[in-house]
């Protein structure tokens, strides 16, 4: 097995210093892997946290055939489950608040383009002969790279252009257009319908069971 | 580090998308949550389809986990909500199951037996059960005092380490060592009651 060297990085010492949250970030990876990939592992893992539920309340031992067809059967319903993937928190630069108002009907006009590209290549794969579908297709997905440079230096021309900005270390630090556009629309920040503002937002459903 | 927040590196891990690091702590927490369970909802047969949404819910909700609590007082939430949501939902749709129906034919004051059996189900399963907080016990007992005094330490009063090493004044490498080969004495001796089930593999 060609990750057999690699899986012997994780030693059964390693898997029960994780247990008690002492392993670091780079062995819990490894942990992790090696415990989805060895039986043993995972037997193991159970073994350690049975005794130490046992060690706290004896009513807690129990069988462990109930608790691996616990998982099993949990693990069947994960695997209908989205991936988790909580959001990194990065917030927006500023500069790229200040675009200029034609940016956004220029990136839904791009945003076509890609579609229409898409549906150029998918048609192509379809069945029309190769040799006609080729050009359109390769000019449709040259297009968004050729508006995002345009834009790119349009941003970088205006932001330097005739509002007051200020530059430190090549990147805007406070635009007077920004300070408009904020005024400007401060009063809609909270309504998602204007788009915008919202992206600060998150979605949130409430499970109202009290009824 | 504390006890509380010794499953932060798995839930870190889960955030960026590994399954199997949730799985892990699943392994880690079910028993406890359908003890949980067990003791809101009486009918046995329900506790472990509660215990699963339990987890589906906490699965789908860990993005949202901050850390202000431990990891199990928040899982514990949960579960009791999940439960109270099955407890209304069967008012509405009632289903009287078999293990459900004979536990409210017995009186309650008197049946001690029943509502023992209740948790381990069968007696089968409640003779294996025994035959491993024994054979834990047993185990505990034959280990030398260091190896004792360590997983106990960890175990039971929730030290990290650091505090171990403190305690026991030697280092953290050896408190990591002497904890590992405690939990591997006693699994040695658990693994003929562990493994002797036909079935399941992990």
């Amino acid at each position: 097995m060609s990750q057999g060297s690699e899986k012997k990085l994780v030693t059964p010492e390693d898997l029960s210093c994780l247990m008690d949250g002492e392993l670091d970030a780079y062995a819990v990876a490894g942990a992790c892997g090696h415990w989805r990939e060895d039986a043993d592992a995972r037997a193991q893992w159970h073994a350690y946290h049975l005794i130490g539920d046992v060690l706290r309340s004896e009513d807690l031992a129990c069988d462990s055939t109930r608790d691996a067809a616990f998982l099993a059967s949990l693990r069947k319903r994960l695997a209908d489950e989205p991936v988790v993937l909580a959001p990194a928190s990065h917030v927006p630069s500023s500069p790229a608040r200040a675009r200029p108002s034609w940016l956004a009907p220029a990136a839904v006009a791009a945003g076509f383009v890609v579609v229409a590209g898409a549906l150029v290549v998918t048609q192509m794969a379809g069945g029309l002969s190769l040799q006609g579908a080729h050009e359109p297709a390769v000019v449709a997905v040259a297009e968004p790279p050729a508006a995002a440079s345009t834009v790119a230096v349009a941003d970088a021309a205006s932001s330097t252009g005739d509002l007051p900005a200020v530059v430190w270390d090549d990147r805007v630090v406070r635009d007077a257009r920004l300070d408009e556009y904020l005024a400007a629309h401060k009063k809609f920040g909270g309504s998602s319908v204007l788009g915008g503002p919202s992206g600060f937002l998150r979605k949130a459903a409430v499970d109202n069971t009290a009824r | 580090m504390t006890a509380s927040d010794a499953d932060a590196p798995l839930i870190e891990r889960v955030k960026h998308g590994d399954v199997r690091a949730f799985e892990m702590l699943v392994v880690k927490y079910q028993r406890r949550i359908e003890r949980l369970i067990g003791r809101m909802v009486r009918d046995v047969d329900l506790v472990p389809d509660i215990a699963q949404e339990t987890f589906i819910r906490a699965y789908r909700a860990i993005p949202q986990f901050r850390g202000d609590s431990a990891f199990y007082t928040w899982l514990y939430r949960i579960a009791v909500n999940t439960a109270k949501k099955a407890l209304v939902d069967l008012k509405r749709d009632p289903i009287v199951t078999e293990s459900a129906r004979m536990a409210r034919d017995e009186d309650d004051e008197t049946s001690r037996v029943e509502s023992e059996l209740s948790h381990g189900e069968t007696p089968d399963a409640m003779l294996a059960s025994k035959e491993i907080a024994a054979a834990v016990n047993a185990s505990i007992e034959a280990l030398s005092e260091d190896l004792r005094q360590a997983i106990t330490l960890r175990e039971i009063e929730g030290l990290s380490y650091e505090e171990i090493a403190e305690v026991m004044n030697c280092p953290i490498g050896t408190v990591r060592s002497r904890i590992f080969r405690a939990r591997e004495a006693i699994a040695q001796r658990l693994r003929p009651l562990l493994d002797t089930r036909e079935g399941e593999r992990w």
